[in-house]
């Protein structure tokens, strides 16, 4: 049981980091491409800061004369290149610019402030509202329509244009498409929720450490230790887990730095807040940089606390088992003893008074004291099998070699056999690996039971055996009475007994069918009346060989 | 002989008895009716019985109790004990062998059958050398 259910949870835990290793492992490469794109244009910007601020003096003179042909190099720029006078209209623009924007300042006018995004009106009004105050403005990131609706979000980088005499007179700025670092960049954001959701959510433990520093936790991983998850930063290993051995853990680390094993599977007792401990199977996988450093190590803990307790009370149960059922032989056995005490004490009075009152009961008395000593051994008879039935399925056996013919042997000395009734064994039987009790126990009740039912003048029982793959196979085969149909299954049933004859108790059987079950075979009976009977049962060649032969 | 017989029956002390009465040696039976009884018996400084017949099932101490003590003693040790007993618990009686005993007893239910193997025991006591202590 438990086996099963640690493989189960197992694959649990493996197909949730399974699940988390691939978030990561798509943040991190829409990541790596942001930062690219991050990088080279954060250049492409710097220089052009540099073209602005040089071209800003000329442009001053250019203005004035409302001159729209800069034959300046700075109009041949790849980015999109505005110049706007103060109420944001457009005086001129590159090429890029036309393109980009889907516009031509030469055929219509343009004021670009009708362009921004509904969204980004508050804001823009702000920035260039700054724009103007202090004459510079970076990083202005908004939306923007164009003319077919298409939205598309920009960056500017601008400033202010001043005439000689310092006053404000325009502005100019470079644009630059952000749409799809936009797109990255609100694709990192909703990967990242997905992630939080998963982590945040998941009913497993979930910390992520550098150094045995705990730097994040999910919300599980709180609760369990019952810390809030500022306080957990602050928390060292120790605090949290019991047994927990500082050159183990180096161990384990140096282990996980050569080997390159980078996941271990442990089951830790950890300490709560509170101080109280549960036991949790902890999972560790480290997260290495490029230079297979460990970076950091994600942990991931789940809380086995309820299935360690199953475990201890299935063992407890075990023991308790094993003790009940120990008890109950030596119950059977007492409670034998003290049924049969008292029976040979009436037996004994009994035999007393026939003997020393002989001359004084006459024949009549004489007999009834006969009946009642008979009643008596029919009693001891049916103690005697309520003790061997109750004891039959003994958890302990105790297994040794049996050579079945010599048990035949035993119980033909043993067993009362009519002086008409032969038993054989026409082929040797095999020598088994079982409890020899047992056995005989099982051969003697049959036996036993066939041997008094033959009325025949020359009865005959064979004891006869078959190997099959998985079971030995035995069959006791008489010429006695038979049995009905009907009584085929009953006759194996406890009290239920058939025979007219005295001696008959009903339990034999039942004996036979307990011990049977105890070897996992099988007992039946084909049988016609007036022609005879066949015992069939058989016992498992595995469970059998599976018993400990007793040293 | 001298015999202890340990019983707490009195139905099986007058089995006993009757048995005995019909064999033409007499011996001297001294009855206990339990392990504590018996104990006194043996301290009481009086000559220490030839052999002890003992009843495996008796309250408070059992037989095997009992024979532990018995067994533990210097001086009671060599003392031939046989176990009478109508229990065929298998576990008592490879203890009662492992602890030390002259003999192992099943009593019959027939008073007759009783009284036969009962005999065979006291013949078998009488053919044997005895500690005499």
């Amino acid at each position: 049981m438990e086996q099963k259910y640690s493989s189960t949870s197992s694959k649990m835990d493996s197909k949730e980091v399974q699940m988390l290793k691939r978030a990561l492992e798509r943040q991190k490469l829409a990541r790596q491409q942001a930062e690219k794109i991050l990088e080279e244009k954060s250049k492409e910007l710097y220089d052009m800061t540099r073209h602005l601020k040089a071209a800003n003096n000329k442009l001053e003179g250019l203005l004035n004369k409302k001159q729209t042909d800069l034959s300046d190099s700075f109009m041949d720029i790849i980015d999109p290149y505005v110049i706007l006078d103060l109420d944001y209209n457009v005086i001129t623009m590159n090429d890029s610019a036309i393109k980009f924007l889907g516009v031509d300042h030469r055929k219509e006018s343009i004021n670009v402030g009708t362009m921004v995004h509904y969204d980004y009106v508050n804001y823009t009004l702000e920035a260039f509202g700054s724009l103007k105050k202090i004459g510079i403005l970076r990083n202005y990131q908004a939306k923007i329509v164009l003319k077919d609706k298409v939205q598309k979000f920009i960056q500017i980088n601008a400033s202010l244009i001043y005439d000689a005499e310092q006053n404000p007179i325009g502005i100019h700025g470079v644009m630059r498409d952000i749409s799809r670092e936009m797109e990255i960049k609100e694709l990192l954001d909703e990967q990242r929720r997905e992630l939080n959701i998963i982590v945040d959510n998941s009913p497993l433990g979930i910390a992520l450490t550098v150094e045995g520093k705990i730097i994040k936790a999910n919300p599980t991983f709180s609760q369990l230790l019952g810390y809030t998850e500022n306080e957990l930063i602050n928390v060292t290993p120790k605090d949290i887990t019991t047994c927990y051995d500082e050159e183990e853990c180096n161990e384990f680390v140096e282990t996980h730095n050569q080997s390159g094993q980078d996941n271990i599977s442990v089951t830790k007792e950890y300490i709560r807040k509170d101080g109280s401990t549960f036991f949790a199977k902890t999972n560790i996988n480290a997260v290495r940089d490029q230079k297979g450093e460990i970076k950091f190590q994600v942990v991931v803990i789940e809380d086995i606390t309820l299935e360690k307790e199953l475990q201890k009370q299935k063992e407890q149960l075990l023991v308790d088992l094993e003790a009940s059922n120990k008890n109950l032989q030596e119950y059977a056995h007492i409670v034998s003893h003290d049924l049969k005490s008292p029976l040979r004490s009436i037996s004994a009075l009994a035999s007393w008074i026939k003997e020393d009152y002989h001359d004084k009961i006459d024949e009549a008395g004489q007999e009834q004291l006969s009946l009642l000593q008979e009643k008596v051994a029919s009693m001891d008879k049916l103690i005697q099998g309520i003790l061997e039935y109750s004891t039959a399925n003994s958890s302990q056996l105790l297994s040794s070699e049996v050579d079945l013919n010599e048990v035949i042997d035993t119980i033909k000395e043993t067993i009362f056999i009519p002086d008409h009734v032969n038993v054989t064994v026409p082929d040797p039987l095999p020598t088994i690996v079982g409890d020899k009790t047992k056995m005989q126990q099982l051969f003697q009740n049959i036996i036993g039971n066939a041997v008094v039912h033959i009325e025949r003048e020359v009865g005959l029982v064979q004891v006869l055996f078959k190997d099959t793959k998985e079971f030995y196979h035995f069959t006791v085969e008489d010429n006695g009475v038979g049995i009905p149909k009907e009584y085929h299954e009953k006759i194996f049933k406890i009290f239920q007994s058939i025979g007219n004859k005295e001696r008959s108790t009903g339990i034999g059987l039942s004996i036979v069918k307990k011990i049977v079950d105890r070897y996992e075979g099988d007992v039946w009976v084909d049988s016609e009346v007036g022609e005879g009977t066949q015992f069939h049962f058989t016992l498992k060649k595995s469970v059998l060989t599976n018993e400990n032969i007793e040293s | 002989m001298n015999i202890l017989f340990i019983e707490d029956d009195a139905i099986e002390t007058m089995k006993f008895k009757r048995t005995l009465a019909k064999l033409n040696v007499k011996h001297k039976i001294t009855e206990a009716k339990n392990g504590e009884e018996a104990l006194e018996v043996l301290g009481s400084g009086d000559q220490l019985p030839d052999i002890i017949l003992l009843d495996l099932n008796m309250p408070r101490m059992s037989g095997i109790e009992f024979l532990k003590i018995l067994k533990a003693d210097e001086h009671y040790k060599y003392l031939p004990t046989i176990m009478l007993t109508t229990s065929q618990n298998r576990a008592d009686l490879l203890e009662c062998y492992r602890i030390g005993i002259a003999g192992y007893i099943l009593k019959p239910l027939k008073y007759e059958e009783y009284e036969e193997k009962l005999i065979k025991v006291v013949h078998y006591w009488e053919a044997s050398e005895l500690v005499k202590a």
